[in-house]
């Protein structure tokens, strides 16, 4: 593993270095799935790059970010992150992202985002967390659930696809949820 | 500099100015410190440019006075909106402020910027802001739970949203 910060079965979190920049555009250049945004749209290394060298400035960053590696090979399969960090009212908001497309429907998204929270919770010492998606990504809302967020609203319009305007859907998880929906993915993994 | 479409009674709007440093504390959206220094480096990086910034930001003044007693955001793709409403941290009674500059943003919001739809985060302790929002036709469409802390305790955090006209715009 190469420098690890949180540490899971099979995958682990690690910053992100300038080197991921070309294979993060790699994994946006491949995408399969049409329905979890607007529209796909390839980014250049160079923007992941700028983004990469603001991550990691100092500590207290409103963005935390993390690439999802696999434990077995270090190859690098995604990223979760929270923005904004608010260390005031102890808030986030956390985001995932996984691919290339094979490593998806296998249960990574969960443990990593269970790493994160743990991260989130138990290292940063946060008190509620928030996600967004939207409505049109029916996966990603099941993953939240099996991760313990519970519905917190929707805001309409949020954006258009297929010529209609969607909404985004608005979820929060608190610690003890958070430890519930682990305790019972574990459980269910050593079944 | 007051904006005559952005006058209320109570609290009325205008564009920020390079004097506005003096008195950052007030408008300025951060629980930390600011100085006048700050304050202008901030003040030229948020008025770099006129063309269609992501966020306008102004000062809530009294309109009485003139006296500078908080500041607006507006981040906004010029179809939805995000509103943050910050008021002075000396004043008492910043929860009827903020309803009162609430009022005074919605028919600009709705009329001149016809925005699709925007959006204000409310502490659920904040009780007029709540009522001016509900009395605009704004609807409760997300409840963040203990997302506020408060000394000794935490609220929850509301995301009220007002639907104004969906577009669908033929020519002229």
């Amino acid at each position: 593993m190469r420098n690890p910060i949180m540490i899971g079965e099979r995958l682990y979190l690690r910053a992100f270095e300038t080197a991921d920049a070309e294979t993060l555009a790699a994994i946006a250049a491949t995408e399969t799935d049409t329905f979890m945004y607007r529209g796909r749209k390839p980014f250049s290394p160079l923007a992941y790059e700028r983004d990469i060298g603001e991550a990691y400035k100092g500590d207290y960053s409103p963005w935390i970010a993390f690439i999802v590696a696999l434990r077995e090979d270090d190859r690098c399969i995604g990223q979760v992150g929270a923005f904004p960090i608010d260390y005031i009212h102890r808030t986030a908001e956390t985001y995932s992202a996984l691919g290339p497309a094979e490593f998806r429907s296998q249960g990574y998204g969960t443990e990593a985002k269970h790493l994160l929270l743990e991260y989130c919770f138990d290292r940063l010492h946060l008190h509620v967390l928030r996600s967004s998606v939207f409505e049109a990504n029916t996966r990603s809302v099941a993953a939240l659930m099996k991760q313990g967020y519970r519905e917190a609203g929707r805001l309409k319009w949020a954006d258009v696809k297929g010529g209609r305007y969607h909404d985004d859907l608005m979820f929060d998880v608190l610690r003890d949820e958070w430890l519930a929906a682990r305790d019972a993915w574990r459980a269910a993994n050593r079944q | 500099m007051r904006a005559v479409y952005l006058t209320g009674e109570q609290v009325s709007l205008r564009a920020l100015v390079a004097a506005d440093k003096e008195c950052a504390a007030a408008w300025f959206d951060s629980p930390f410190p600011v100085n006048a220094v700050r304050a202008e480096a901030w003040l030229k990086e948020a008025h770099a440019s006129l063309d269609r910034p992501p966020a306008l930001h102004y000062a809530i003044v009294r309109t009485a006075d003139e006296a500078v007693i908080g500041g607006v955001t507006l981040q906004t793709d010029y179809r939805i909106g995000t509103l943050t409403l910050r008021i002075a941290p000396w004043l008492p009674d910043a929860d009827a402020l903020r309803a009162a500059a609430l009022r005074v943003l919605h028919p600009w919001l709705r009329d001149d910027l016809e925005l699709m739809t925007f959006v204000i985060h409310i502490p659920a302790d904040q009780p007029a802001t709540i009522a001016a929002a509900e009395a605009l036709g704004m609807i409760p469409g997300v409840r963040l739970r203990e997302a506020i802390a408060r000394p000794g305790h935490r609220v929850d955090e509301l995301v009220y949203q007002v639907l104004l006209t969906p577009w669908a715009v033929r020519d002229a």
